[in-house]
């Protein structure tokens, strides 16, 4: 699903490479951590895998397509088989989490009978039921998460990106945000999540990817946050 | 694509920026009307020139007794023995095409037919007052310098009138309005380019956080970039309409006002005016076109 052959990017005005030679494959419908300490390349990954970014030397290929050649007429055909949720929500202010929600599948042109059935079948999925017609800012942290989450999700993308999602979200609400990722990784969407937080990773053994000033230092299914030698 | 999401995006852009929008609208109204304006000087010059073409003649008056003329110092008046020679002279000048004697009555019915409505000056003048006169029609109206130094210097001539000096002086003046009309179009132009990009990417500022989640979920460049192309577009085709208005004001009362002193056939039609505002209303959005895309190339990378 994600495939990385020798991957290096340097960011202009820096020396020092966000990712060195980094070769990875991660298989449809797995469930992978991204950890290591700030600044390791975490972000750099995910933004390469989006197309935000291109690599200065390796090859990415991202659901069968190579990255190099995709032109950039259809790199957002690419981003509507990828969600992406991040540490900030990003959710509108102005919008309550219906239109929220809908936003996504409006901008891609869906049909609005379309919206009407699928929307709140997600809502009910990352279990807001009843909060449709609430606005953000009268969620909580984990609720709003919770909406980004569905509007990832509501387009049915073969891969979720997460990005630190529960970085603002305290570790008793956290537990319900990692249950809903599980979710929709057991409907068969590949999730990539990058974290900083040992006790999740813990929790969830599954497979854990460690970067390290941008090398890959451990790679380990079923794995733990720390070492575990 | 849905046309009703686009709109209300649109209309959302518009309204958060409605002072950089009016602006837009102005400098776009004020930009096309002068260059509709100069448009029009264009096409009322080209109409007045096929007018006069072929009417423009050099009135060459003969001496009449006692004429207070320097030329005529001493003369008696002309007789025909004279009128002859005169003619004969005027036609064998090369640039002459033809030669129409006008009596001093027939000069004194166009005096009064041209002055029908001032009846005290007309009844102060008589018949036997007016000047009789050659017209000369040259094949070259523009040739008139040289020829009309040689028309006075025939003996018996009094004065030579050219109607193409006049007529130039006049299209000259309109020249100038013109060219004053068109370079402040310009720099309006290049100011509505302007400003219209910084519209756009306040536009796109204020809307970053919706942009970056539409490229983020996968809407195609058109659709992000629509609402901003539309709302140039909008700002543009409502400069345009005021331009309009302002057009149809200046035919209404400078050209209306200025053909009262023009002959009645070489008026601005209202055909004339209706294509300068078509002209002017695509030219205006297209400048607001070109001008939304060439910011969002810069402000919304993909």
């Amino acid at each position: 699903m994600i495939h990385f052959d020798n991957v290096t990017k340097v960011y202009a005005n820096q020396n020092r490479p966000a990712l060195d030679h980094v070769s990875v494959d991660v298989d449809k419908g797995e469930f992978v951590f991204l950890v290591g300490p700030s600044g390791s390349g975490k972000s750099t990954f995910l933004r390469l895998v989006l197309k935000e970014e291109r690599p200065n030397s390796g090859a990415i290929h991202v659901a069968g397509k190579d990255l190099a050649r995709l032109s950039n007429f259809k790199v957002p055909h690419l981003r509507r088989r990828i969600g992406c949720v991040f540490q900030d929500f990003r959710l509108l202010p102005n919008k309550n989490v219906y239109e929220n929600v809908a936003f996504a599948l409006e901008v891609i042109g869906k049909p609005r009978r379309f919206i009407r059935k699928v929307v709140p079948e997600v809502i009910e999925l990352v279990g807001l039921e009843g909060k449709a017609h609430r606005m953000p800012d009268e969620l909580s942290g984990g609720e709003q998460q919770r909406v980004a989450m569905a509007r990832a999700f509501v387009n049915r993308p073969m891969i979720l990106l997460a990005d630190e999602p529960t970085g603002n979200i305290d570790p008793a609400t956290s537990i319900g945000i990692m249950k809903v990722l599980d979710r929709i990784n057991r409907t068969g969407t590949t999730v990539v999540m990058a974290t900083h937080d040992a006790a999740i990773v813990d929790s969830m053994r599954k497979r854990v990817v460690e970067l390290e000033d941008g090398k890959i230092v451990r790679d380990q299914s079923r794995g733990v946050y720390g070492q575990a030698y | 694509m849905r046309a009703n999401f686009i709109f209300s995006e649109v209309w959302i852009g518009l309204r958060r920026n409605l002072t950089m929008t009016i602006a837009v609208i102005v400098t776009v109204a004020i930009a096309m009307a002068l260059l509709g304006v100069g448009l029009m000087i264009n096409a009322q010059v080209s109409r007045m020139k096929d007018f006069w073409s072929g009417r423009v003649e050099i009135s060459t008056f003969l001496c009449k007794k006692d004429d207070p003329f320097a030329a005529c110092k001493g003369s008696t008046g002309v007789d025909e023995t004279q009128k002859q020679e005169i003619e004969a002279a005027i036609r064998a000048l090369p640039q002459v095409e033809n030669v129409t004697f006008e009596n001093s009555a027939t000069a004194y019915e166009n005096f009064r037919t041209a002055y029908a409505d001032n009846p005290v000056f007309v009844a102060a003048v008589q018949a036997e007052d007016m000047p009789e006169s050659y017209q000369v029609k040259l094949k070259n109206p523009d040739e008139y310098v040289a020829v009309i130094d040689q028309l006075k210097a025939i003996k018996g001539v009094s004065n030579v009138v050219n109607h193409q000096a006049i007529l130039d002086r006049f299209f000259g003046l309109l020249e100038r309005l013109r060219w004053a009309a068109l370079v402040v179009a310009g720099i309006l132009v290049v100011s509505a380019f302007l400003l219209i990009g910084n519209t756009v990417r306040l536009s796109a500022y204020n809307r970053r956080r919706e942009t970056g989640i539409m490229r983020l979920v996968g809407a195609s460049n058109l659709y992000i970039q629509l609402p901003f192309v539309m709302e140039g577009v909008i700002a543009g085709l409502l400069g345009g309409v005021v331009a309009a208005v302002l057009l149809i004001i200046s035919k209404v009362f400078l050209f209306e006002s200025m053909a009262a002193y023009l002959a009645a056939n070489s008026q601005l039609e209202w055909n004339d005016v209706a294509g300068v505002i078509t002209l002017t209303m695509i030219i205006g959005v297209v400048i607001c076109v070109i001008a939304s895309f060439f910011t969002l190339r810069r402000y919304l990378k993909v």
